[in-house]
């Protein structure tokens, strides 16, 4: 076979793989509630914000991931957005967080909040072979659901992962953010929008 | 096989050939093309296709001084002050319209175009332009879909947003693949000239309604959709005009084979002004001839000025050909193994040196061949003209007119034994090949001759000639003639290398046509037969070949299963 038929499969095979189909529009950007230079968060929360206008929180990541934790990417649309933590014990996409308008929290049970403004759900679906279960926080506006796919052994490091690593920040942060960046020219929402919850 | 004892052949009795003197075609001073003036037919990209590709340039740079001088917001406030005004005359029904016309914006519509296309060109068997549109939408969704997430642009702000959206903004995905996807449809499925005029403004049209909708919706920035309009364009325009140029792979919907390519417009100006410069001849006029009996070349006859005018013939060899050889010869090795060294050639300009290099050996060793005339080069590396002698009057020795007595035999049969006598095989004689003009026969189409070849194709030739020659006389005839010149050991040698697949198509298909069994009959007249020559032979290439052939096809289908059927947002 001469090269080049060779090398265009490969361009194909290589191109192909890196995707052609609903990854598309993800982004393997962290979304960092405050990047190291100017304690701004990234463009990537902002754009979480705009995927729920009425979310008065958003999550983000607020420390680097521990060793054998890895970002895999964010998929920020009009109606929600999502990102998720590979690990190389509890698997690819152990932890999903979700930002939505609502969330279903039927089944389960409201415990302590270990956040200002935001009230904790837990519920536990499967623990054997591997750990399944949700954390919800809702607020108004919104939603952030974590999602627990754990196959590791170790299933509370994941969960504290959760707690330690994911944070959430305002959206009057982030408006105020938007604000400064645009030397107080541009705002986050629509103006008929801001103000409210 | 092994080797056989050779008896001494009997004194093989010297066959005259008449060599026709070489034509006298009238010449004109040559010319030599000077540093920097562009060849005869020029790569070319047009000027909208550099006018493209120059703002694509434009949209880049001005991304990298963005992120660098960190004045995105400049156009961040630019953007959404247009946007207000936009949405300063949101009404509802002009909501429900702007929702409506920006239906082409949709992953679900370009999920439809995508597959559509697919299914239109494997229909159509446009492989070459399904393959560069496939490549155009993978480079651009991963172009698009990089540097939406290198910029990081958020959505539009201060505006409500109506439409829905995914990702980063800059440049606007659903606008880069839109644009992308339309352009490749009219480059692949329109034919140039007026039709392709009307379908770019149709599809500039369809963007703007579309890019206007968006805007409108709040989906993205305005210079979100221009970034994507810009690149979205640009990418498959410039690859469509390098890879399918119009006038080497035409968009056609009626018949005729793709290896023929069109000499008429600014290929046939450039061939009769190459040929003036590069040989000395002036030509008339370009046309093709006997087009239904090559495949591998565009044949054609060249009238060249003179008093009296003359004729000759040439052949124009584009890279296409040198494709379409590669993949036959890939194709043959996988699924007969090694009938004989079949390693294809890797640039048209050497497949057209070979051939004239062989015409040249063959033509100095007196055989009855066309006399070379010189190689043209239209478009360097990708197009040549092999020029040479034009056989004024001759016909197919298979045509029943043509008159085959025992001179003309004897003039096939020694051709071989010539060939035979300074190691060339010429590896296609057949019928077309072989033509007759006043009682004399002239061996054409070296393109697949082989110098030093393996024994057993030198033995095929002689059986394909006898079989040839066989059919218009008998084999009773050919046989006792080809005695005259070779032993028994050689002819039934010959028998034994050849059987089916190992004749020229045309050959087969006429030796059914007759309904005789002319090889049977050659076998019969054999004082003993030899054991037939294997031909099915697995090498470590073919088993190779095979495993990277089934690995890529493997690869190939798990990717259009698993990816490309997807939808590319």
């Amino acid at each position: 076979m001469s090269g080049a038929v060779v090398s265009s499969l490969a361009v194909l095979a290589g191109l192909g793989l890196s995707g052609c189909s609903s990854d598309t529009t993800a982004t393997t950007e962290m979304p960092t509630c405050a990047e190291a230079e100017h304690g701004n968060a990234s463009n990537a929360v902002v754009l979480m914000a705009q995927s729920v206008p009425t979310a008065s929180y958003v999550p983000c990541l607020r420390t680097a991931l521990p060793l054998g934790w890895g970002f895999h990417h964010l998929d920020a649309r009009s109606d929600g957005s999502v990102f998720s933590l590979d690990s190389d014990r509890d698997g690819q996409e152990a932890i999903m967080v979700r930002l939505e308008e609502s969330c279903d929290t039927s089944g389960s049970t409201e415990i302590l909040s270990d956040r200002e403004g935001l009230q904790r759900f837990e519920r536990v679906t499967r623990t054997t072979p591997h750990f399944e279960g949700e954390r919800y926080y809702r607020f108004d506006g919104g939603c952030i659901t974590f999602e627990f796919r754990l196959a590791g052994e170790s299933r509370g490091e994941g969960l504290a992962l959760a707690t330690s690593a994911v944070g959430v920040i305002s959206r009057a942060d982030l408006i105020e953010q938007v604000h400064e960046d645009s030397d107080g020219r541009l705002s986050l929402d629509p103006a008929a929008a801001e103000g409210e919850p | 096989m092994a080797s056989l004892p050779q008896a001494p052949p009997d004194p093989v009795r010297k066959v005259p050939v008449a060599r026709p003197a070489p034509p006298a075609i009238q010449r004109v001073r040559r010319r030599r093309r000077p540093s920097g003036e562009p060849p005869p037919l020029p790569k070319h990209l047009n000027a909208s296709g550099k006018w493209w590709l120059a703002l694509s340039a434009l949209v880049v740079a001005v991304w990298i001084v963005v992120v660098v001088t960190g004045s995105a917001t400049h156009f961040d406030v630019a953007d959404t002050r247009m946007l207000q005004a936009i949405a300063d005359i949101r009404t509802p029904w002009l909501t429900r319209v702007a929702k409506v016309t920006g239906v082409l914006g949709t992953p679900a519509a370009i999920y439809v175009i995508w597959l559509a296309n697919w299914l239109l060109l494997v229909v159509l068997r446009r492989w070459r332009h399904l393959f560069v549109w496939i490549g155009v939408g993978i480079i651009v969704v991963n172009i698009g879909a990089s540097m939406a997430s290198t910029l990081q642009r958020p959505r539009p702000f201060e505006v409500e947003i109506l439409g829905p959206w995914a990702g980063f903004s800059m440049p606007s995905l659903p606008m880069t693949v839109l644009s992308a996807f339309l352009v490749s449809t009219v480059y692949s499925l329109v034919p140039a000239g007026r039709f392709r005029a009307i379908a770019k403004w149709v599809i500039a049209g369809l963007l703007v309604v579309t890019a206007l909708s968006r805007l409108y919706l709040a989906q993205d920035h305005p210079t979100d959709a221009l970034a994507g309009v810009i690149l979205g364009v640009a990418v498959p325009l410039a690859a469509f005009r390098l890879l399918t140029p119009n006038d080497v792979y035409p968009v056609r919907y009626t018949r005729g084979r793709p290896a023929h390519l069109d000499v008429t417009g600014a290929r046939g100006d450039a061939i009769i002004r190459a040929l003036q410069d590069q040989l000395g001849l002036v030509a008339s006029e370009v046309k093709p001839v006997g087009l239904a009996g090559s495949g591998g070349s565009t044949p054609l006859m060249i009238t060249v000025k003179g008093d009296p005018e003359t004729h000759v013939f040439g052949k124009l060899y584009a890279a296409t050909h040198v494709r379409s050889d590669r993949f036959y010869k890939l194709g043959r090795t996988l699924l007969y193994g090694r009938l004989e060294d079949e390693q294809p050639f890797h640039s048209v300009r050497r497949l057209v040196q070979y051939e004239d290099y062989v015409l040249r050996v063959l033509s100095d060793a007196g055989l009855p061949v066309a006399h070379p005339l010189g190689i043209v080069e239209i478009t360097p590396e990708r197009e040549y003209l092999l020029v040479n002698e034009f056989f004024e009057g001759a016909r197919e020795v298979g045509e029943a007119e043509v008159e085959v007595d025992d001179a003309i035999i004897d003039q096939g049969l020694w051709a071989v034994r010539r060939m035979w006598e300074i190691g060339l095989a010429h590896r296609d004689i057949k019928p077309a090949n072989l033509m007759v003009r006043d009682g004399t026969l002239f061996v054409i189409d070296t393109a697949f001759a082989e110098v030093r070849p393996s024994p057993w194709r030198q033995a095929v030739d002689l059986a394909n000639m006898m079989l040839v020659l066989g059919l218009r006389t008998s084999a009773e005839q050919v046989y006792a003639r080809a005695r005259r010149q070779f032993s028994d050991e050689e002819i039934a040698e010959a028998f034994a290398a050849t059987r089916g697949l190992t004749m020229p198509s045309q050959l087969r298909r006429m030796l059914r046509q007759q309904g005789k069994d002319l090889h049977g009959d050659f076998l019969r007249l054999l004082p003993y037969r030899l054991p037939p020559v294997r031909i099915q032979r697995w090498t470590w290439r073919r088993v190779v070949l095979t495993l990277a052939t089934l690995f890529g096809g493997a690869i190939a289908l798990s990717l259009i299963i698993g990816n490309l059927l997807g939808s590319p947002l």
